[in-house]
């Protein structure tokens, strides 16, 4: 060591009475402004997925109950709760957050003697909570994609000539991708009726396991061909990723497993039914309610043999929508499913005609109703009785028969559901094939922006050249001098419901059109045919406005007779399968009790 | 830097420029050329500054890549290099007697990747992690959430709820 080095410190000396450039209080020096400090939350943006939790390195993180905020559609209602002896402010819960409602203050300076103050909600009343500084992540998301994998699907040139189906499905690639940006929190298992095991089953797809993914399908679905292709996907609306992005393809992806899944190995892998009961039920109607109920009890050992008035099982499935949504052997696999359990199905076989409600009541320990809805309701607007006027039940159940239906250049549809879209879009086909071109007008008493049919369903329909007319009200089915359809006359809707609530629309009479076509086809909602109930069970059951009563287990007021499904329910197929489950299991437990009993 | 790549691409076996925004590039070389590259960028071609040295783990191809990112002031050029080593081996080549300073960061590698880099000083003491016996952190297969658990008590009193099993609890605790 030198002189040099051994003087050198001394010469700071003359320092000693400068300003200190340290500071005397560190305690309320302001951080930077992205410092990560104590967390932020908006509570009211929070959905409570938990997601935060999930990625936290340290379990810092636990999803807690607030007062005031209660589980809702796409929201469990809990917030996270921190603890700030385990948090290591690397902001992963921020970036991950799939609102964007987690963010960070630069608050970092904070002392308390009690421990278990550094362990609480974020957002309730921190005085930073509202402090504009701080940390939060740049733009979207990016942990977990913000964009929905592409669907292929056919042109709408490629389409409208013909039955054949849209969508494409995806490829295993493509399917891993998607599965990939589900954060498995399960917000939309609540929402789906039948609560499938959503993320579950989509972590199979991820994981390739598509046998764990068939199962996890079954446990809660017999239908997921069907429910894969035409699910109204209510569940897709509750998806976490839907707040900053597309949500997942949950329904894409349920198809995607049952598409990679061949006919042998599913019943394989649901394995045999269990041992017979000698128990026998009856199930009037193979829609997807009656199906379903007879998978299940089924698959617990009792006979089952369900009574259908068409040529072929399905329901409404197969003989309202169309082919082009879901191809019938599609629905088929599904059917032979159930069948493979011993559900024998009688096709062809009318109660009321072929067999009475008496015999089955007699032959069978229940008697399960599930017909759904297959009588068109009409608007009842002058003009509408006779030739040129059509139910759009009944030509969807014709096409699907094979059957020749009226046809005419233009055709005006009245109705704004799924109904309406889908005799739009196949007399369309028909009408391109017979005609080579497309001429539907279609009117509704909603407003577009309040359709009921589901939104793809009309941008589709609008590419296959039907053209939309919202919020008309009928009026009349104009006719000319021999009496042949000349069009519909409608006024504008001013509202469709009073102040009630009631059905009651109103209408600005200026506003009137006539919409020209030599066709009108009423889609405007369906009605039970219960005449196969005979007079003397029609007068013993009690009834709800027109539909039977049953109480929240799917029984009637007779003790023998259960219903599910559209008939007394609705309004689509997963609702249907999740009211075949619940009845199934009134019915086993009314054997039950009756196994104790004897 | 195409010029520079053309000009020592047959010597020293390097992969095809990946150019960056900037005046960043990256390549990539075999770890026998590694050493013999560096020197040539350093006394040849400017690049004199080692900016820094760290690592990745690609865990599923089973290797790890160390990147060095070299810079040319003169030239205002950044030059990341990577090489590709055995993830089962873990074994590097020490360039401390290059750039001093390479030490350091060797050291780092070796405790937070368990890299080892034979005849670099003072390789084997610690350096941020103190009396640390679980698989070096930085190592992707380290479970951080499973280590924070074993290592750090919990405060008593916390409970959590899973959103979907609350949600059911709350909304059809029936299961309908």
């Amino acid at each position: 060591m030198g002189l040099r080095e051994v003087l050198t410190p001394f010469t700071v000396w003359k320092h000693v009475f400068d300003d200190p450039v340290t500071i005397k209080q560190p305690i309320g020096r302001p951080a930077a402004e992205r410092y990560r400090g104590f967390h932020q939350n908006d509570l009211d943006t929070c959905i409570g997925c938990g997601t935060c939790e999930a990625i936290c390195q340290n379990g810092a993180i636990d999803m807690v109950a607030v007062a005031g905020y209660d589980p809702e559609k796409g929201n469990s209602g809990l917030k996270p709760q921190i603890d700030y002896g385990r948090c290591c402010w690397c902001a992963l819960c921020v970036d991950v957050c799939m609102t964007g409602s987690l963010t960070m203050s630069n608050e970092y300076t904070w002392v308390d003697t009690d421990p278990d103050a550094f362990r609480f909600v974020p957002g309730l009343e921190e005085p930073w909570k509202d402090d504009e500084e701080g940390y939060e992540r740049e733009g979207k998301r990016v942990l977990s994609g913000i964009e929905r994998i592409h669907m292929e699907e056919m042109e709408p040139e490629a389409r409208i000539g013909n039955f054949d189906e849209i969508v494409a499905g995806y490829s295993r690639a493509e399917a891993i991708l998607e599965a990939d940006r589900c954060v498995e929190c399960g917000l939309c298992v609540a929402t789906c009726p039948a609560h499938m095991s959503i993320p579950d089953y989509i972590a199979a797809v991820r994981d390739q396991d598509y046998d764990r993914g068939l199962q996890l399908l079954y446990e809660t679905n017999p239908f997921s061909e069907v429910c894969g292709r035409v699910c109204t996907h209510k569940c897709e609306g509750s998806c976490a990723a839907l707040h900053e992005g597309d949500p997942i393809a949950i329904r894409w992806l349920k198809r995607h497993i049952i598409d990679e899944v061949p006919f042998d190995r599913r019943i394989e892998l649901i394995g045999q039914p269990a041992e017979p009961t000698g128990r026998k039920v009856a199930i009037i109607g193979a829609g997807p309610a009656g199906l379903t109920a007879a998978f299940d009890l089924a698959r617990a050992g009792h006979g089952v043999v369900v009574y259908e008035a068409l040529a072929h099982a399905g329901g409404m499935m197969r003989y309202g929508i169309p082919e082009y949504r879901l191809p019938y052997d599609a629905l088929d696999r599904d059917i032979g499913v159930i069948e493979a359990m011993g559900v024998e199905i009688r096709t062809n076989c009318r109660v009321g005609r072929d067999v009475t409600m008496d015999e089955l009541r007699r032959d069978h320990d229940a008697v399960v109703l599930t017909i759904g809805l297959h009588m068109g309701r009409s608007t009842r607007v002058p003009g509408t009785e006779g030739a040129g006027v059509e139910k759009a039940v009944d030509l969807l159940r014709r096409i699907t028969d094979g059957e020749k239906v009226p046809l005419a250049e233009q055709i005006v549809v009245i109705g704004g559901g799924n109904v309406a879209m889908d005799i739009a879009r196949s007399m369309a086909r028909l009408q391109k094939a017979e005609f080579g071109k497309v001429g539907i007008t279609l009117t509704a008493l909603e407003d577009i922006d309040h359709f009921l049919a589901d939104p793809e369903e009309v941008v589709e329909s609008r590419e296959e050249g039907v053209k939309i007319f919202d919020a008309r009200g009928p009026q009349e089915v104009m006719r000319d001098a021999e009496g042949k359809v000349t069009g519909l006359r409608t006024w504008r809707v001013k509202s469709i419901f009073d102040a009630e609530g009631r059905f009651a629309p109103a209408y600005d009479q200026s506003d009137e059109r006539v919409h020209a076509g030599s066709m009108v086809i009423e889609a405007i909602g369906q009605a039970a045919d219960t005449s196969l109930l005979g007079a003397a069970l029609t007068e013993a059951l009690e009834w709800n406005r027109g539909r039977i009563k049953i109480d929240t287990a799917f029984r009637t007021s007779e003790p023998w007779l259960f219903a599910a499904g559209d008939a007394v329910k609705g309004p689509d197929v997963i609702s249907a399968v999740a009211d075949g489950h619940r009845v199934a299991r009134t019915v086993m437990e009314k054997l039950a009790a009756r196994e104790v009993a004897q | 830097m195409r010029d520079i790549h053309a000009l020592l691409k047959q010597r020293h076996r390097l992969g095809p420029l990946e150019p960056r925004k900037g005046g960043l590039a990256f390549v990539t070389v075999p770890r026998e050329n590694l050493r013999g590259l560096l020197l040539e960028l350093r006394d040849t071609h400017g690049f004199t500054h080692l900016v820094l040295l760290t690592a990745v783990d690609w865990m599923e191809d089973g290797l790890f890549q160390l990147t060095y990112m070299l810079n040319n002031r003169g030239r205002d050029l950044t030059l990341g290099i990577r090489v590709m080593i055995d993830r089962e081996e873990a074994q590097g080549d020490t360039i401390h007697d290059m750039w001093p300073t390479a030490a350091t960061y060797q050291r780092e590698l070796k405790e937070m990747f368990g890299i080892d880099f034979p005849g670099s000083p003072r390789l084997d003491e610690e350096f941020i992690l103190e009396g640390w016996t679980d698989l070096p952190p930085y190592r992707r297969d380290f479970d951080s959430l499973a280590y924070s658990q074993q290592t750090y008590a919990e405060r008593p009193g916390r409970v959590t709820h899973d959103p979907r099993e609350y949600m059911k609890s709350k909304l059809y605790p029936d299961g309908v």
